[in-house]
């Protein structure tokens, strides 16, 4: 996909708590609102609406712009789990250039907490729920435990190289007010947490919780002056490698050259990644497949490196679900709203001298794995 | 605990997965085999994901194979299995070199190993568990 004068003219973020009384539309909504005074669009000049939530159901993307009073052109619901989020903004910014549209809120959020997330992930699909949940399968703990050893006894990745990443971006979840894990971390307390599903500690695991995120995609010169983010390049891929329980990758790969291609950089050229973060061994995964180091060096890239809002390579720089929580879909649009506060240098305390950057979902747990992945590079527009 | 009195999650039935939850209630896992491209595969479904041919049969594996990588789980999703942590989860390969996601059932589980082959539980052990389940290997 190439880059076109449709971009992300706004973003907005729900406040994030571990529990509440509150309902998933005041939170999609408090993004939302949010996400309008960030862009200087009146709600009125909406026209397009997306939306990637675990929890909607048996509400969608039509219904809930009944709940938003809206009328749209065109309506979009993230099908994609934590990959949904970032498919939903380049399906939203073709549909602009196709006309379709001018002006379209991405959101996506959940509000559940702890034990709505082993309901949800024991139904999460049919053949979760009928291979997995009679095996007392531990969520998606218990699947990616299985990733993790597999890669490690591949490659040779160790446990102390995979806790920079959580202990990195703990770092900059101590400067972020939203972050629901803001005490910081050390590598030992990382390596002596208490055990979820070996090899995976508690610092490899997120923190289901309740949140929401949004983005406006639209002309940029809608955008407040100097406030806009161009979109570079981005892809998606589903289902792949087909047939495998437990792949070491997840369909980046495939993306991988096309994406830095239509960017017109490489991986050294990004000032920040914010990757999906459901698990470390996920993003080290990512940062394999798209290219910041060879399949099956990142334990050595990784302990070379300093995952901080201040270090070498700035990951996640919000904290990540890892610290921040995991608002269900959310979780697939935190980094893309970090990744438009920095590019607009609205990240305050914790803000990275950022031009460009890479996000990067994950997600849709089905049978073993996460079947989707998404990534787009974006840049700010001066 | 009989299989049928189990508080264990159990799988759904339907028109395409019936004989792999009935053959299980014999002690046999049982996997489908394509007509139209000789593929085999796990878990069961109304067409063959390599060829998309509808003729489909059935037959039980060996219910031999090794584990390929496993996570031990100290919380489960269901209170059913809180007692018996850590769950062994393992990534298997059988013999007909057939992937899938499935229990084990050990003793010890520090004596699980990647690459240690596994056979299917057999008798009455079988008939407690809702799916086809593993053990090392004897
Ligand atoms: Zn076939």
């Amino acid at each position: 996909m190439a880059t076109s004068d449709i971009g992300i003219i706004g973003y907005g973020q729900s406040v994030y708590v571990k529990r509440t009384d509150r309902t998933l539309l005041s939170f999609l909504a408090e993004a939302a609102r949010n996400a309008l005074a960030s862009a200087g669009v009146a709600k009125q000049e909406l026209d397009g609406l997306a939306v990637s939530s675990f929890e909607l159901p048996p509400d969608n993307a039509v219904t809930l712009a009944e709940q938003f009073g809206i009328s749209v052109s065109w309506a979009y619901l993230g099908t994609a789990g934590g990959a949904g989020p970032v498919a939903s903004v380049i399906a939203a910014k073709r549909a602009i250039e196709a006309g379709q549209a001018t002006l379209a809120l991405c959101l996506a959020g959940d509000n559940y907490d702890v034990g709505g997330h082993y309901r949800l992930m024991d139904n999460f699909n049919r053949a979760l729920k009928n291979y997995a949940t009679p095996h007392g399968f531990g969520g998606a703990n218990g699947l990616f435990g299985i990733i993790q050893r597999k890669h490690m006894e591949t490659y040779g990745t160790r446990p102390e190289q995979l806790g920079r990443i959580s202990v990195g971006q703990r770092a900059s979840a101590v400067l972020n007010d939203n972050a629901l894990l803001r005490t910081p971390l050390t590598l030992d307390d990382y390596l002596t947490a208490r055990i979820i599903a070996d090899p995976l500690r508690l610092y490899d695991c997120v923190l289901p919780c309740a949140g929401a995120e949004a983005v406006i995609v639209g002309p940029l010169d809608r955008a407040p002056a100097g406030k806009g983010v161009r979109i570079l390049s981005g892809y998606e891929r589903h289902n792949h490698p087909p047939g495998e329980p437990a792949p070491l990758r997840g369909g980046w790969e495939l993306f991988r050259d096309a994406l830095w291609r239509d960017a017109g950089y490489e991986p050294h050229d990004m000032d920040f990644v914010q990757a999906y973060d459901d698990y470390p061994i996920m993003v080290a995964i990512q940062l394999e497949d798209l290219g910041f180091c060879a399949k099956g060096e990142v334990g050595a890239f990784l302990g070379r490196h300093d995952f901080a809002w201040n270090g070498s390579l700035p990951l996640n720089t919000g904290g990540g679900q890892l610290s921040c929580g995991q608002a269900g879909a959310g979780g697939g649009m935190i980094g893309l709203v970090e990744g438009v506060r920095q590019l607009r240098q609205e990240a305050g305390r914790r803000q990275v001298k950022a031009r460009r950057g890479l996000v990067s979902g994950y997600g849709m747990v089905g049978y073993g794995h996460g079947l989707s992945t998404s990534s787009i590079v974006m840049e700010r527009t001066q | 605990m009989t299989g049928g009195m189990s508080a264990y999650p159990q799988p759904h039935a339907d028109a395409d997965n019936h004989p792999l939850i009935e053959g299980w209630r014999e002690g046999r896992l049982m996997i489908q085999v394509c007509g139209g491209c000789s593929h085999t595969f796990f878990y069961p479904r109304p067409l063959c994901p390599y060829c998309w041919s509808a003729e489909l049969s059935w037959k039980a594996a060996s219910g031999r194979g090794t584990i390929v990588s496993f996570s031990l789980v100290n919380r489960p999703n269901a209170p059913a299995f809180f007692a018996e942590v850590p769950i062994i989860l393992a990534e298997i390969r059988l013999d007909e070199e057939v992937l899938l996601i499935a229990r084990v059932i050990a003793r010890e589980a520090s004596s699980i190993r990647s690459g240690l082959p596994v056979e299917l539980v057999s008798g009455p052990e079988a008939a407690r568990y809702p799916l086809p389940t593993f053990r090392p290997r004897q």
